[in-house]
């Protein structure tokens, strides 16, 4: 090893304080950056597999029933390359030891295993056989939780009746990677499943023979531009063609739930991925910048002699640069391989979530590559600065003794009144803050930044909490929701008064259709309520009450925004269902909701809309707590087969606080991690060396009397007025950065809500000054270690 | 005008020809040696005095390419220094000169052993490191850190460091400005030694004048100019000094 080389490597041994701050930094940006976008390229790859594997529909039309031959028209629209029409049911399931209600959604598929359309992936058994009619195959995580296989019975209560299937498999599919029951944002695979069925058995039971429900589709072209292309018009001419049998809506793949979810999770992480490492390794940069410039000042006599003994600038600057880059290594492997073991836990939690027929951590080169080299960059461009001062300086020059640093007033030393009244120690840390600009700028932008990461991190976490009370507390209040599966009369209403355990049953109408408005249009429903109903309450943005009107619509604000309608305008509605009578309809509210895109209206004036006296879809109900007596609700529902839906709240909530809830207490356990880290590296790095920069001044005071506390005060205060600064800076950039993440979430389907607090504030103020008063420990240590007579010997 | 200077007689390793050096310190301009000129010659030991503060140093670093003058002209073996570029100065600092530093300039975290390295790795035809160390008597002392040798001990090391690349000019900042009487004067034999037997020239500067005895010429420097120039006829061996 050369001689330099050996210098290098008992530097880094006798900083390795500094440096391990300053390696932890890196490490977590280049962490990021690996896991994520690992999990970015896990997801990705499962996904395109999948979907290949499945032939993932391009778009899904949901009829109310269309004979088979003409749908079979629709094949032969250009730009279509495969259809698929199927039946699709939503029913109930009853098993021998649950109480609990248990929904499915039904689908058919051939009699016969045949490449199709939206295929499945079979787990355990097989496909369909000869010897029964009643076969039917169940999704994967459904069976899990409920320990059922291949040879087992089931019942489902199937277009009225209790009907008995036997399982001959277990499968999986693309369209269900992200597996979602009626108005639930989590899946919940313990109480709602998929059931495939035979065609012919479908036909017959739910008849439908010759017809089907629904279409599926794939469009024409190799790749998406061509096939996106062809999407609108497809959709537009499909509609047309299948009008007289009630569209009920058009999905295409951009707007199919599961997708748009795993496309949202995707696309999550590459902003992630891009923008959690930058914060970090701008972080490192800056830190690391400091750090090299104390280190080649120090130097400035090393470098004089050796630039004296003949050594080129470039030789000097090499090795100062090695420093740097030592650094960017041992911080670019570290965080590669935190990144990777990251990844593989991150997908392990994404199969909790996405049933995937091969979701793994893969390795991938490139990315751990890349890292690996940002990271190198990051610490070589924060070394550049510090090296070029000291290389800039003639030998004979920088072997001189740096001439003292320009000591004028600081701007503070202005306000007369409020100077004269400080101490000389707060004199003399405000006058260093603000002296070594540097190294302040980069302690306040650490803290700045860490900051903004905490902020954000509860401020998501108090936006999950806000949306789930919003949702499932503030606008449905409804313990129990029951679906029909067909629209029935007042008489319903009063049954449902009457069950076991019900302290208050109010009706609900849903009414699927199309709105217009100019050129705008879009498929939606309208959801007729009682005037003055209790159960399900629609709320504006500040979570007041919104009045049904008893004409007109309580129009979502996403919606009204996307048909560009105001309050006082009306649109056009046309029902899916019954004679279809385009409608006039005016707007009356606008309300608020984080999730779809509701609309309301008063029950008796919906169903005069479509063409009813008083029509009712299903029933909410406020049910006594107690368990024996929700158990006896349950056990009575399970006896009444019109029933296509029977939906807790209880369990909706409960599977939230589950899932989402706790992973969301990991990820800002992790966010807390990577803040602190920034914290806590920046201002020890920035104490020790403004420690080792200061060592005569210091020590001429421990001379005069101080002691080593009271030095340590002074440290203590210098780093409190940096993260101080930084963390009230910070606040706004969180807030605004999760705006932004809000923004980016943003879809028809699911809209992130902006919510903070004094908490939020106070929790990020708290942490900032922990983990301040955390890296001073080692500077206090670093204090009473030094020996001070030393100090005051030693020449700069 | 030409960069040779045609003139100059044979036996002139350097020249300084009205050589100025000006330093701002802040708000103030200092002129630490004014319109100075001199021949250095090849093989001679020149020695250099003056109270502290009349450029000495100044004119030792302007001599070893540490530092460009402010005005004037300095030629090596007739070609002029004042004009060549950053590479070419430190092309001649790694092969003409050794430099004596009056503070050591030692790196604090490489052994004695391998301070001299640090220049011998540099070099074309470089002495072996101990064999350097030996000559000023530290061999055993060869991997000791700078913070456990005397102040003695390092400048011994310095000066291991400046010969061990054998330059043709040793530049010395007073060579025996920290050590004690006895070890003052081995140093000054060692120089006078390499001089006999290497044919080095030998620039030592100190505002020590009994050190002028040993000296061929000397040099009498007073706020950056020189004074005086006198010539030793009978140079005394360093062993009959006395200060």
């Amino acid at each position: 090893m050369s001689i330099l080389n050996r210098k290098l490597v008992r530097e880094l041994r006798d900083s390795w304080g500094m440096l391990l701050a300053i390696v932890s930094i890196i490490a977590v940006g280049v962490a990021c950056f690996v896991a994520m976008g690992s999990s970015y390229g896990n997801l990705q790859r499962s996904k395109q597999d999948y979907y290949d594997q499945c032939r993932m529909p391009d778009f899904w039309i949901d009829l109310k029933k269309a004979p088979l031959a003409e749908i079979e028209a629709l094949g032969s629209v250009p730009g279509v390359a495969a259809i698929r029409p199927r039946i699709r049911f939503a029913a109930t399931i009853s098993l021998p030891d649950v109480t609990k209600p248990l929904n499915a959604m039904v689908l058919s598929m051939p009699d016969r295993r045949e490449p199709v359309l939206a295929d499945i992936v079979l787990r355990q058994g097989g496909y369909f056989t000869d010897r029964r009619e009643n076969e039917v195959i169940v999704n994967d995580a459904f069976a899990r939780h409920h320990n059922l296989a291949p040879g087992d019975w089931i019942h489902l209560v199937l277009n009225n009746r209790r009907e008995e299937l036997f399982i001959v498999g277990t499968a999986i599919a693309s369209e269900f990677a992200y597996l979602l029951g009626p108005g639930a944002i989590v899946p919940d695979p313990e109480h709602f499943g998929v059931f495939y069925l035979k065609r012919t058995y479908a036909e017959g039971v739910f008849d439908f023979d010759g017809a089907a429900n629904e279409v599926i589709g794939r469009l024409a072209g190799t790749n998406e531009a061509e096939r996106a292309v062809h999407e609108a018009r497809v959709l537009q001419h499909a509609e047309r063609l299948l009008q007289p049998y009630g569209v009920i809506a058009t999905t295409p793949l951009a707007e199919q739930v599961s997708n748009q979810y795993l496309a949202q999770e995707i696309e999550g992480l590459r902003i992630f991925a891009l923008f959690m490492p930058a914060v970090f390794l701008a972080v490192a940069a800056l830190v690391l910048n400091v750090l090299l410039s104390r280190l080649a000042d120090q130097q400035r006599m090393v470098v004089g002699t050796l630039k004296a003994l003949g050594y080129s600038n470039a030789q000097v600057f090499v090795h100062f640069l090695k420093f740097g880059t030592t650094v960017g290594v041992i911080g670019g492997l570290t965080g590669c391989a935190a990144g990777y073991w990251l990844a593989d836990a991150m997908t392990e939690i994404y199969r909790e979530f996405f049933e995937f027929p091969n979701l793994v951590s893969h390795f991938f080169v490139g990315l751990h590559g890349t890292g690996l080299a940002i990271s190198i960059a990051c610490a070589v461009v924060g070394s550049l600065r510090g090296t070029r001062a000291v290389l800039r300086l003639e030998p004979a020059a920088a072997m001189r003794p740096k001439p003292p640093r320009q000591g004028g007033a600081v701007l503070l030393e202005r306000l007369g009144w409020l100077w004269t009244r400080l101490s000389s120690g707060w004199r003399i840390v405000v006058r260093s803050t603000v002296r070594s600009h540097t190294r302040t700028a980069a302690g306040v932008f650490a803290a700045a930044m860490g900051s903004a990461v905490l902020v954000s991190g509860f401020m998501m976490a108090k936006a999950t909490d806000y949306l789930v009370d919003f949702q499932f507390r503030w606008i449905q209040r409804s313990d129990v929701d029951l679906v029909f599966k067909d629209e029935r009369d007042a008489d319903a209403l009063d049954e449902a008064r009457r069950l076991p355990a019900v302290d208050a049953a109010e009706p609900v109408l849903n009414a699927a259709g199309t709105f217009y408005h100019g050129h705008r249009e879009k498929k939606g429903g309208i959801t007729g309520l009682l005037p003055g109903a209790r159960l399900t309450v629609p709320r504006d943005r500040q979570a007041r009450a919104v009045r049904i009107p008893a004409a007109g619509l309580a129009m979502s604000r996403t919606l009204a925004d996307i048909l560009d309608v105001q309050p006082g305008q009306s649109v056009t509605f046309r029902p899916a269902k019954g004679l279809r009578r385009e409608r006039q309809v005016p707007v009356v509210e606008i309300a608020d909701s984080y999730m779809g895109t509701a609309v309301y209206a008063d029950i008796h004036y919906l169903s005069r809309l479509i063409g009813e006296e008083f029509a009712i879809s299903g029933v909410q109900l406020a049910v006594d707590p107690r368990p024996m007596q929700v158990d006896a609700l349950y056990r009575e529902l399970r006896e009444l087969p019109a029933l296509q839906g029977i939906h807790s709240r209880h369990d909706l909530i409960a599977k939230i606080q589950e899932t989402v809830i706790e992973h969301m207490a990991v990820f800002i356990g992790f966010l807390v991690l990577f803040a602190g880290v920034v914290f806590f590296g920046s201002i020890l790095n920035a104490s020790l060396v403004s420690l080792a920069e200061r060592q005569r001044e210091l020590a001429t005071l421990r001379v005069l009397g101080y002691g080593p506390w009271q030095i340590g005060s002074l440290m203590l205060r210098e780093s409190l007025i940096v993260t101080l600064a930084g963390t009230l800076l910070g606040m706004p950039l969180g807030y605004l950065l999760t705006v932004l993440m809000a923004l980016a979430y943003e879809s028809e389907m699911f809209r992130f809500p902006v919510v903070s607090g004094p908490d939020v504030y106070l929790a990020t103020l708290v942490l900032g000054l922990v983990f301040t008063l955390l890296a001073h420990l080692f500077v206090q240590r670093s204090i009473h270690q030094t020996d001070w007579l030393e100090a005051l010997q030693a020449k700069e | 005008m030409s960069q040779e200077s045609n003139n100059a007689p044979h036996d002139v390793l350097l020249r300084l020809e009205a050589v100025d050096k000006t330093f701002t310190m802040g708000e103030v301009e200092v002129l630490a040696a004014r319109r100075v000129s001199l021949d250095i010659r090849a093989a001679e030991l020149l020695v250099m005095v003056g109270p502290s503060g009349s450029g000495k140093t100044t004119l030792l670093n302007l001599v070893g390419g540490l530092d460009s003058p402010s005005a004037g002209r300095l030629f090596f073996r007739n070609r002029e220094m004042t004009a060549w570029s950053q590479a070419e100065l430190t092309q001649y600092r790694r092969d003409s000169v050794g430099f004596v530093f009056q503070f050591y300039n030692l790196v604090p975290n490489l052994t004695a052993v391998e301070n001299v390295m640090v220049a011998t790795e540099l070099s074309r035809d470089p002495m072996d490191p101990l064999d350097a160390l030996t000559k000023v008597g530290l061999a055993e002392r060869a991997d000791h850190f700078p913070a456990q040798l005397s102040g003695g001990e390092q400048q011994r090391v310095s000066i291991a460091r400046a010969i061990a690349k054998n330059p043709e000019l040793l530049l010395c900042d007073e060579p025996t400005g920290a050590l004690d009487f006895e070890t003052g004067k081995r140093v000054l034999r060692l120089l006078v030694d390499l001089r006999n037997e290497f044919g080095t020239t030998i620039v030592v500067i100190t505002h020590n004048t009994a050190i002028a005895g040993a000296a061929d010429r000397v040099v009498h420097l007073r706020s950056g100019e020189i004074t005086e120039l006198e010539r030793n006829e009978r140079p005394l061996p360093p062993e009959e000094i006395v200060w």
